[in-house]
C-alpha cells in the first residue's frame, strides 16, 4: 500500500501533472488526425524524455497513449475519419448519430464509456500485475524462452492482412535485434564494419523511421481530402436512459478489452472490434446498429481505453509488449536503465505504481479536455497534410538525431522509414517488426541459457509444464487463423442453410 | 497460384536471407567451450532459417486465401506514385546536407521544400511555418533539453 501511496505522490507534483496534461493534449491531437498513431506518437516523444527522470518521461508516454485511444473517436463520430485504427468501429454509429443532430450526444457517450473503460482496466491492471510478476518470478529461462515465442506467435493475429507477413517482419525484427556484440562470446555480428552498429541497431531511429516516415511516404502520394465537418458541437453527457442502455456494455466491453490487451501483441484496435460485434450480439436493438445506436459506440470505445491499461500488465510484469505503443514503451524503460519484467516490480513497486497514477490522471484529464475541446479537435483535421507531414519529419529527423547525437541514427531512420513504406505497400505491418526488435534480446538470451542449462538437448524443454502449456498456446495461436476462417466458413453455411430452410418454409 | 508480385518479394527476402547467411559464417570463431555451445551464428541461423520456410509460402498466400487474399493487393493496386521518389530524394539529400550546412538550415530546407514539392503554393502560411517552426523546434531541443546540433561545414550554429 505504501508503494501505492508512494507513486501517486510522485505523479501528484505539480510538474509532473503538467507534463501529463501536455502528454494528453498532444494525444488527443495525435489521436484526431488520421494518420498519425500513437505508436508513432510515442516514439516521436521517446527522444524528448531521453534527459527527463524515468517517472516523468513514462508517465509522459503512458498518458499519451491513453489519450491518444481516445483521441480518435473525436473525428470518426464528427467526420467519419476514425484519427486512429481503434476508432474505426466508434464511427460506424458514432457518425449515424452525428448525422442526425446528436454529434454532443455521440461524444458523450462516447466520452463516458472510454473513461468507463480506461479506470475498469486500470483496476485490473493494479491487481493483476503484481500477480502476475509473483509468477513470473519463478520463471527460469526455459520458461521466459516459452513465453517469448508464444508472444511472437501472437503476432499472427495481430490486427494487419495476413498472418504470414506478420510472422515474417517479426523474425525479421528479432534478426535484426541480433546485430551487434554477441553477449556471450563477445563476436560481432552483422554489423558490416560499421562502428556504430557494434552496439546494435539503435530502437529510436528504427521506430521513428518505420512509424513515421514509412506513413509520410505513403502520404506524399495521398490526395487532399475535404472533410464535411459537423457543425455546432455541444457536447452532452449520456442521460439516464443511454445510461440504463449502455452500462452493460461497457462492463462487457471493458472486460474484453483488457483481456485482448493483456495478450501479448494484441492491442486496442482488435479490442475495438470485438467490443463492437459483442455490444451488437448482446444488444435488443440489433436492427438499430449502423443507424446511430448508442450501445455500437459504447461497445468499441470502452473495449479499446480498457486495453491500453490491459496491454501495460504483461509489458510491466513479464517484459513482454501488449500492444504496438506498449512496445515502443518497453524501448524505452530499457533506456532508462530499468529491467522491464517481475523484478521491475519486485525492485520498484512504486514506479509501477507511478505509470498507473500517471494513466488514471490522463482518463480523468482527457475527459475534460476531450469533452471541452471536441469542436476545436475536430478542427485540427483541417491542417493540410502539405505543412502536418512536413513537421513530422521535422520532429523524426531531430528525435532521430537527438537520441545519440549522430547523423548515422538519422540515415538509420530514413532507411528505416523507406522499408516502412514498401512494407506497408505489400500488406506488411511495421508493428510485429518493432515487437520482433525489442523482444530480439530476450528471446536470444533466453534460448542461450536454456540450451547451455540443458546441455543444448532442445527436447528437453518440454519437461517443465509451464513450457509445455506456453508451446501448447503457441500452436494455438500460430493455427488460429486456420481455424477461425473454417468456424466462419460453418457459421455462413449454416446461416444460409437456415435462409434457405426459412425461404422453402 | 502463385502471385508474381509476392514471387518478387520472396525471392527478395530469399536472397538476402543467402547473404546473410554467407555473412553469418564470417562470424569470428570461437572455442566451443568459450561459446559454451552456442557459436554466435546459431541463433542468427535459426532464424534465416524460419524466415526462409515463411518467405517460401509467400507467392501462394494470396491463392490460398482466395477471396481474402484480395485485400493484399490493396495498397499496391496502383504503381507507386512519381511523388514518392521525388520526396524519398529530396529527404537524403537534405540529411547529406546537414554536414555542410548545420541542422537548423536543414530544417529550414525541409520546411520549404516539402510542402512546395507536394504542390503548397500559399505563401499566407508557408511563410509563417518556414520563418516559425523550424526555429521553435531548435529552441526546444537546444535550450529547454540542452541538445548539441552539428553546425555543419559552414558552421551555422542556431542560437
Amino acid at each position: 500500500m505504501d508503494a501505492v501511496l508512494e507513486g501517486f505522490l510522485l505523479i501528484a507534483q505539480p510538474g509532473n501533472v503538467a507534463l501529463i496534461f501536455i502528454s494528453v493534449l498532444i494525444g488527443v491531437v495525435v489521436g484526431a488526425l488520421p494518420g498519425l498513431s500513437s505508436p508513432m506518437a510515442v516514439a516521436l516523444l521517446l527522444p524528448f524524455t531521453i534527459t527527463m527522470e524515468p517517472v516523468p518521461a513514462i508517465a509522459m508516454m503512458a498518458a499519451l497513449y491513453c489519450a491518444g485511444t481516445f483521441g480518435g473517436s473525436i473525428t470518426a463520430i464528427l467526420i467519419n475519419a476514425p484519427g486512429a485504427p481503434p476508432a474505426v468501429a466508434t464511427a460506424f454509429d458514432g457518425y449515424p448519430m452525428a448525422k442526425r443532430g446528436e454529434a454532443g450526444r455521440a461524444l458523450g457517450i462516447a466520452a463516458i464509456s472510454s473513461i468507463s473503460g480506461g479506470i475498469i482496466s486500470l483496476f485490473i491492471f493494479l491487481l493483476a500485475t503484481p500477480l502476475l510478476a509473483k509468477i513470473a518470478t519463478s520463471f527460469r529461462p526455459m520458461e521466459y524462452f516459452a513465453l517469448a515465442v508464444f508472444a511472437l506467435s501472437m503476432l499472427a493475429s495481430i490486427s494487419g492482412r495476413s498472418s504470414l507477413r506478420n510472422l515474417i517482419a517479426g523474425a525479421v525484427g528479432v534478426l535484426l535485434g541480433t546485430a551487434g556484440i554477441h553477449l556471450t562470446t563477445g563476436v560481432e555480428r552483422f554489423t558490416f564494419g560499421v562502428p556504430e552498429l557494434t552496439e546494435g541497431v539503435s530502437f529510436v531511429p528504427v521506430l521513428i523511421g518505420l512509424f513515421a516516415m514509412g506513413e509520410l511516404l505513403n502520404q506524399s502520394q495521398a490526395a487532399e481530402r475535404t472533410l464535411e465537418v459537423i457543425k455546432a458541437v455541444v457536447v452532452k453527457l449520456p442521460t439516464k436512459e443511454d445510461f440504463r442502455r449502455i452500462w452493460g456494455t461497457i462492463l462487457r466491453s471493458s472486460g474484453i478489452g483488457t483481456f485482448i490487451g493483456v495478450l501479448p501483441a494484441e492491442g486496442a484496435t482488435v479490442a475495438a472490434i470485438m467490443g463492437y460485434n459483442e455490444a451488437r450480439r448482446w444488444s435488443k436493438h440489433k436492427e438499430e446498429f449502423g443507424t446511430g445506436c448508442p450501445e455500437g459506440i459504447a461497445g468499441p470505445e470502452a473495449a479499446n481505453n480498457a486495453a491500453t491499461g490491459g496491454a501495460m500488465v504483461p509489458t510491466l510484469a513479464l517484459g513482454i509488449p501488449g500492444s504496438a505503443t506498449t512496445a515502443v514503451i518497453l524501448a524505452a524503460l530499457i533506456m532508462h536503465g530499468f529491467r522491464p519484467g517481475p523484478y521491475l516490480m519486485k525492485e520498484t513497486p512504486h514506479f509501477v505504481y507511478a505509470i498507473f497514477s500517471a494513466m488514471l490522471v490522463a482518463n480523468f484529464m482527457f475527459l475534460i479536455i476531450g469533452l471541452a475541446g471536441a469542436k476545436v479537435f475536430s478542427r485540427i483535421t483541417l491542417i493540410p497534410r502539405t505543412f502536418l507531414w512536413p513537421a513530422v519529419f521535422v520532429f523524426s529527423l531531430i528525435g532521430s538525431y537527438s537520441y545519440g547525437a549522430s547523423v548515422f541514427d538519422v540515415w538509420v531512420m530514413l532507411v528505416a522509414g523507406v522499408i516502412g513504406f514498401l512494407m506497408l505497400r505489400h500488406g506488411f505491418t511495421p508493428a510485429p517488426l518493432v515487437m520482433g526488435l525489442i523482444l530480439g534480446k530476450l528471446v536470444e538470451e533466453s534460448f542461450s541459457q536454456s540450451m547451455i542449462l540443458l546441455d543444448n538437448h532442445w527436447w528437453r524443454l518440454l519437461e517443465s509444464p509451464v513450457v509445455d502449456l506456453f508451446f501448447a498456446l503457441t500452436a494455438l495461436s500460430l493455427c488460429w487463423p486456420l481455424i477461425s476462417s473454417q468456424l466462419e466458413k460453418r457459421k455462413r453455411s449454416a446461416e444460409a442453410a437456415a435462409e434457405v430452410t426459412g425461404t422453402g418454409r | 497460384m502463385i502471385n508474381r508480385t509476392d514471387l518478387v518479394l520472396a525471392a527478395v527476402l530469399l536472397a538476402v536471407c543467402a547473404g546473410l547467411y554467407y555473412v553469418s559464417g564470417t562470424f569470428e570463431e570461437v572455442s566451443p567451450l568459450f561459446a559454451q555451445d552456442m557459436p554466435p551464428e546459431r541463433f542468427p541461423r535459426m532464424l534465416l532459417s524460419i524466415i526462409v520456410a515463411l518467405s517460401i509460402a509467400l507467392p501462394f498466400e494470396r491463392w490460398l486465401r482466395k477471396e481474402k487474399g484480395k485485400v493484399l493487393d490493396k495498397a499496391r493496386s496502383r504503381p507507386i506514385r512519381s511523388i514518392v521518389y521525388v520526396t524519398a530524394g529530396f529527404l537524403v539529400l537534405v540529411v547529406s546536407a546537414i554536414q555542410w550546412i548545420g541542422t537548423f538550415l536543414v530544417l529550414v530546407l525541409v520546411c520549404i521544400g516539402l510542402p512546395l514539392l507536394w504542390g503548397e503554393r500559399r505563401l499566407k502560411i508557408l511563410v509563417p511555418f518556414v520563418a516559425l517552426f523550424p526555429a521553435a523546434v531548435m529552441l526546444l531541443f537546444t535550450k529547454v533539453l540542452g541538445v548539441y546540433f552539428d553546425p555543419g561545414a559552414i558552421g551555422f550554429e542556431f542560437f
